[in-house]
């Protein structure tokens, strides 16, 4: 799904400001156009606009769920585990000066780290179409979200656990039974240090693969595992504090 | 010995990086005497996470095994990695002050 066009004044009324403002921040590089027709009338492309907005999560996963991998913004894109380690350093030092994240400052990065680096530990070599992960987060917002296009935690899983058949036991497995022994393939217990760190800590977490959406809640031990609407193949996060 | 982990960096996160510093450190522990106790001082260390530390701290404390000490820390996440990593492999770390 392509991202739409959208005219000067619909872009406005989105983000609640005038024309001119748009205008002005055009012309300084704040939020440029993406096109001028021949009369001057300035486009913007509607995922420019959700950036803009913050809606970092909605972005994610419209690329994590779209049947071909569209373009993702290059400062959301890692496409390598080395660039995401880069980008979770940088996230460090500025959670660092957000005094709602201070105290859980080292807990948020790890279990970033976690969820990203299970993305890349687990698809290597294998990536079905786009390789890397949608890593971005609004430190204001309180919100760090994570998303790939890889296989997802039921076939990943089942190179471990062959009976395995669906996303929701998969999903359960991943963040609360501890996996041993490391053939085939080495298998950390990322996902259940993510919870224990969640259950202790006034963070919380949406998490998709395939048809099964777990939220864990603020210091909740809770596993509420549905049926969301929409599958995909890859995994989503939103971590909120 | 003491093993400074801040010279591997403040975020110690990834296997990858984890199986490097642990590669990198060889050859240090050539120097380790039959008796001498391995203490790992996490001073300086912001985050720390239990994909680097399964590739660190695991295989040292089988090959050292009581000898390897952690030094006390209140950093939430060593604490809370340390606990999954003695859940996961059914190990427990010696901690000293």
């Amino acid at each position: 799904m392509e991202s739409e066009l959208i005219p000067i004044s619909e872009a406005a009324k989105r983000l609640g400001i005038s024309i001119d403002t748009l205008r002005r921040w055009d012309e300084s590089g704040k939020l440029m156009a993406t096109r001028k027709s021949p009369g001057g009338t300035r486009y913007y492309l509607e995922k420019s606009l959700d950036i803009f907005l913050h809606k970092l999560f909605k972005i994610a996963y419209e690329w994590a769920t779209n049947s071909e991998p569209t373009e993702i913004p290059a400062p959301f894109y890692s496409p390598d585990s080395s660039t995401f380690q880069a980008r979770l350093i940088k996230m460090q030092g500025l959670l660092a000066t957000v005094p709602s994240a201070a105290d859980i400052l080292s807990l948020l990065v790890a279990i970033t780290g976690e969820i990203g680096n299970n993305s890349f530990d687990h698809n290597i070599g294998n990536w079905p179409d786009k390789p890397g992960i949608f890593y971005g987060y609004d430190a204001n917002k309180g919100e760090i979200v994570l998303a790939d296009r890889g296989l997802g935690i039921l076939k990943t899983l089942q190179r471990v656990r062959p009976g395995l058949n669906n996303h929701k036991d998969a999903l359960k497995v991943a963040f609360t039974e501890m996996i041993s022994g490391r053939a085939p393939e080495e298998r950390g217990n990322g996902l259940k240090f993510v919870r224990k760190v969640i259950i202790e800590n006034p963070i919380s977490l949406r998490f998709q693969t395939g048809d099964a959406e777990l939220i864990i809640p603020k210091e909740s031990s809770d596993l509420n595992i549905t049926k969301p609407k929409q599958s995909l193949r890859g995994c989503v996060a939103l971590i909120k504090f | 010995m003491n093993i400074e982990l801040k010279k591997f960096g403040t975020a110690l996160i990834s296997r990858q990086a984890g199986k490097e510093a642990f590669a990198a450190f060889q050859s240090s522990l050539k120097d380790v005497h039959e008796q001498e106790d391995i203490i790992v001082d996490f001073d300086g260390v912001i985050t720390f996470s239990p994909s680097w530390g399964d590739e660190f701290l695991t295989p040292l404390i089988q090959r050292y095994g009581g000898r390897f000490k952690l030094m006390h820390t209140h950093n939430p996440s060593v604490k809370a990695t340390v606990e999954i990593l003695e859940k996961s492999n059914n190990i427990k770390f010696n901690v000293v002050e």
